[in-house]
């Protein structure tokens, strides 16, 4: 089992998908930083100000976490960030079904008429924080994306 | 573990720099010349299309509701919307009074460039009504679609 989770091949296809999952949300919310502040303030927890803030640093953020995790760039903090993140979105969409709003996500369309929060939602966040924190305290740090396409050395030859 | 928060942080300062710079570049957010967002209780206001307003009104089963100036809105209007400057809100409560609650109320202003529909909207929840809209392309987009309007 523990071979099994630190196989090289596998770590690398988690960070491809964990990556490729922080790139389309970023994308999606970069691409229109109104439409993603009103989804922050559909949540009741900041302000105009604070909303338009996270609006323009967390898109931002989440690209850089996902390119990098995927090319293999900073990957712990990046594991780090992506854990924190999640661990965030996963508290503030628990937070607003406690409060009873019935409002959108806007973790990866800001259409406020699609993806409405729930406990699959939560679900969901858990599933992908388990795979991040599992990167995080991984072995494997060094594999990156140049890496691992690298034609590797033959060792037969001795 | 020490290294990677180190990394982490550089990480956090690179992406505020790439959100400003991007946002700065394609004039949104902070940069943008008009902000929707005016206050917290804005955020319940759902802003609809140009399209979406052409087919409510069609369906003639809402209120058009005016906030621009006296002289704007007797310059020209959407047919058959009323007038309620965003300064004369309060002489114009007892008016609104006897709109039931639920009335489905469309708000507009001049277009784009105005904030006086989104503050009208607020004041409409603020004082109970449940089904406040915002026609954010405004009288511009009405009168250049060629839509019903009347002086």
């Amino acid at each position: 089992m523990k071979s099994f989770l630190s196989n090289t091949i596998l770590i690398f296809l988690v960070r491809i998908f964990l990556g490729g999952l922080f790139v389309v949300a970023g994308l999606d919310k970069i691409t229109d930083t109104q439409a993603f502040a009103n989804s922050v303030l559909q949540y009741k927890v900041v302000g105009p100000t604070l909303a338009m803030c996270t609006a323009t640093i967390l898109p931002s953020l989440e690209l850089l976490c996902g390119l990098s995790l995927i090319i293999g760039f900073y990957p712990r903090s990046c594991e780090l960030l992506m854990t924190i993140m999640l661990i965030g979105f996963t508290i503030l969409v628990a937070s607003a079904l406690i409060r009873g709003l019935d409002i959108s996500c806007g973790c990866f369309t800001q259409d406020p008429n699609t993806s409405k929060i729930g406990y699959q939602k939560i679900l969901e966040n858990c599933g992908l924080i388990v795979l991040s924190v599992w990167l995080l305290f991984g072995q494997n740090q060094d594999i990156n994306l140049f890496q691992f396409f690298r034609k590797q050395p033959d060792k037969s030859i001795t | 573990m020490r290294q990677a928060i180190l990394e982490a942080f550089i990480l956090i300062v690179a992406a505020i720099i790439l959100g400003v710079a991007y946002t700065f570049i394609t004039k949104q957010g902070f940069f943008a010349k008009t902000q929707p967002i005016h206050s917290a209780a804005a955020s319940n206001i759902e802003m609809i299309p140009f399209a979406m307003a052409k087919d409510i009104f069609e369906s003639n089963k809402a209120l058009f509701i005016d906030s621009r100036h006296e002289f704007d809105y007797q310059s020209g209007h959407i047919r058959g919307a009323v007038n309620i400057a965003l300064k004369m809100f309060d002489t114009h409560l007892t008016r609104l009074n006897k709109i039931p609650k639920d009335k489905l109320l469309i708000v507009y202003c001049d277009g784009a460039e105005c904030n006086s529909s989104i503050e009208m909207a607020v004041k409409l929840i603020e004082s109970g009504f449940t089904n406040v809209k915002v026609f954010f392309g405004g009288w511009q987009e009405w009168n250049s679609a060629k839509l019903p309007v009347e002086k």
